[in-house]
């Protein structure tokens, strides 16, 4: 495209100095999260835009654990995690596989139904979905948040699984096949190991997902002893709505593994090849 | 796939099957049976009755409905333009390689990740009347200092600023698209003489179009929804139903008030207007002669 090619006025002010402050603007929730999360118990709100406490402390993290189980609430949110991340993978993998390697009209039919999934209102369900939950005697269980990754999580993931294998040569797996192998030894020989870039997206949006998740944790647990983080901050704000400190510590005890776990694998979404499941 | 035996083609369909059984037990299941429950009274103690129309009557009758309604289209019309066009002018602004370009589309996509609870407690703090970043930065700059959440005259502003903020997937998208589009087009666009923003006008914007079109449509429905953890966590839509919205609403008739038929009335009611919004915009697309095909 006519991009300028560096130099002159407009080339800087697009090339460089705009897009530092949109990343600053970006980052300014999470900067004044850690800021205020730091300032010392006790102390009387700031009067002035604080970029630093004047003697940060730590102390808020503290006693985040002390007037609530987070260290349970944190063990439930891993076991979650833990349970669904590896299942959706599978899950989602298998029917992307699957989608690309059927015939044209069967093909089509699944992009289409997956793309319309997108556009479901998740809570046009919740309400019928926790009447469900409850009849099976599923609620007030941690399976009941993992639920949903014995379907693949999400349709996107089944369809970034579809577009990743759909540009991997059909001849190799056909190769495959002509060798005796079944279409399930395939997709875990050949097929998922070639879509590692893909595989390690999926985990970590899934982790995202389920880790963030507060609506699922709402609806369907009464027992406190199976809180996750989000309701565990949730309570927390219940406990004291205007410790702003002690809120921003245990918001980012919840947020700082998603922003990390993204920030390790940014490239495979931001780079310049894009989402690509091409082998190098 | 001529040379694919048949078990071959038996097996893809297994491998398809906890993707569809699940999607037609978790989405199917439960949305033929919120159009049933629509229709009776159940508490979920006593099995359901049958009372026809009688809970869209009851709830036509109920400002508090008309008013979610009202809130929901309305952050809709605000904040989806506003998403889009985010969306599209980062990935404008950042799609040239060159160096740092990565971290600014890292930065530019962070909140997005942010969980919802910890995103609206950092937003409450944010918009804090007395003590928030913005109402203080307003003050030094002796400017007016709206009571923002507090007040039912600007309580949805906040919820419109956080929402464009989350726009990471939008950006990708379009990321990805931008990097699609055939190069040739704008070569011969150039020879024509054709500036950047008339390659941008007549070029980019109409190849962009069917991306942008299924965009919004996937944006209404999730704005749509992602009000839910903001109004419950920041507001519980008040003051005055100024933020009451209808998931929140949908939330409170169901699992406050036990009333799961009047819920899964508004469920459908939920479920019909997202329909006919993504219906009438799919139309106007469509008679400028696109259609949103992948």
């Amino acid at each position: 495209m006519s991009e300028p090619r560096g130099g002159g006025c407009a080339g800087l002010l697009t090339g460089h100095l705009l897009p530092v402050l949109v990343a600053a603007l970006f980052l300014l929730p999470l900067l004044w999260m850690i800021t205020t999360s730091l300032r010392e118990a006790g102390l009387p709100p700031p009067r002035t835009i604080e970029w630093l406490p004047e003697s940060p402390s730590g102390d808020n993290y503290a006693a985040v654990f002390e007037l609530l189980p987070f260290g349970r609430y944190l063990f439930n949110s891993l076991a979650v995690v833990t349970l669904a991340v590896p299942l959706t993978i599978i899950t989602a993998s298998m029917a992307g596989f699957a989608m690309a390697l059927l015939e044209r009209r069967s093909r089509v039919a699944l992009v289409v139904l997956s793309v319309a999934l997108l556009m479901v209102p998740i809570t046009a369900l919740w309400l019928t979905r926790f009447l469900l939950f409850s009849w099976i005697g599923l609620t007030d269980s941690l399976l009941a948040l993992a639920v949903p990754s014995l379907a693949g999580s999400s349709p996107l993931f089944v369809l970034l699984f579809y577009w990743t294998f759909r540009r991997v040569s059909p001849d190799i797996f056909e190769m495959a096949h002509l060798d005796g192998a079944g279409a399930i030894s395939v997709w875990r020989r050949i097929a998922l190991p070639n879509a590692l870039p893909t595989t390690i997206a999926v985990a970590v949006l899934t982790f995202i997902l389920y880790w963030s998740d507060f609506i699922s944790p709402l609806l369907y647990l009464r027992d406190q002893g199976l809180y996750t983080l989000p309701l565990g901050l949730r309570q927390l704000q219940q406990l004291d709505p205007t410790d702003w400190p002690l809120l921003m510590a245990g918001a980012v005890m919840l947020t700082l593994p998603a922003v990390l776990f993204f920030l390790v694998v940014q490239h495979l979404f931001l780079g310049e090849r894009g989402f690509s499941g091409r082998r190098r | 796939m001529r040379r694919f035996s048949l078990s071959w083609q038996a097996g893809l369909w297994a491998m398809l099957l906890p993707y569809l059984v699940g999607t037609l037990l978790l989405v199917g299941l439960p949305a033929l049976m919120s159009a049933i429950l629509a229709f009776t009274t159940y508490d979920a103690l006593t099995p359901p009755v049958f009372v026809g129309f009688a809970n869209f009557r009851l709830l036509a009758a109920d400002p508090i409905v008309t008013t979610a309604i009202g809130n929901s289209l309305v952050f809709i019309l605000l904040a989806v333009p506003l998403r889009i066009l985010g969306a599209l002018g980062l990935a404008l602004l950042l799609l040239r390689p060159r160096r740092g370009v990565s971290g600014y589309r890292a930065a530019a996509y962070v909140p997005t990740v942010i969980p919802d609870v910890a995103f609206a407690l950092i937003w409450l703090w944010i918009f804090n009347p007395l003590f928030g970043p913005v109402n203080v930065a307003l003050g030094a700059l002796g400017l007016p200092q709206p009571g923002w959440l507090a007040d039912a005259e600007t309580a949805r502003y906040p919820f419109v600023v956080m929402s464009v903020f989350q726009i990471g997937e939008g950006f990708v998208v379009l990321l990805a698209a931008l990097r699609g589009l055939p190069r040739e087009y704008f070569d011969a666009g150039a020879v024509d003489g054709a500036g950047r923003w008339g390659s941008f006008r007549y070029l980019t914007l109409p190849l962009l179009l069917p991306w942008l079109a299924l965009l919004t449509f996937r944006d209404i429905i999730l704005t749509f929804q992602w009000t839910f953890t903001p109004s419950f966590v920041m507001t519980g839509g008040d003051p005055y139903y100024a933020t009451m919205f209808l998931p929140l609403l949908t939330y409170e008739e169901a699992f406050d008030r036990f009333r799961f038929g009047a819920g899964s009335a508004l469920m459908l009611i939920t479920f019909l207007l997202s329909a006919a919004i993504i219906g009438g915009i799919y139309l106007l697309f469509r008679r400028r002669g696109y259609t949103a095909d992948v």
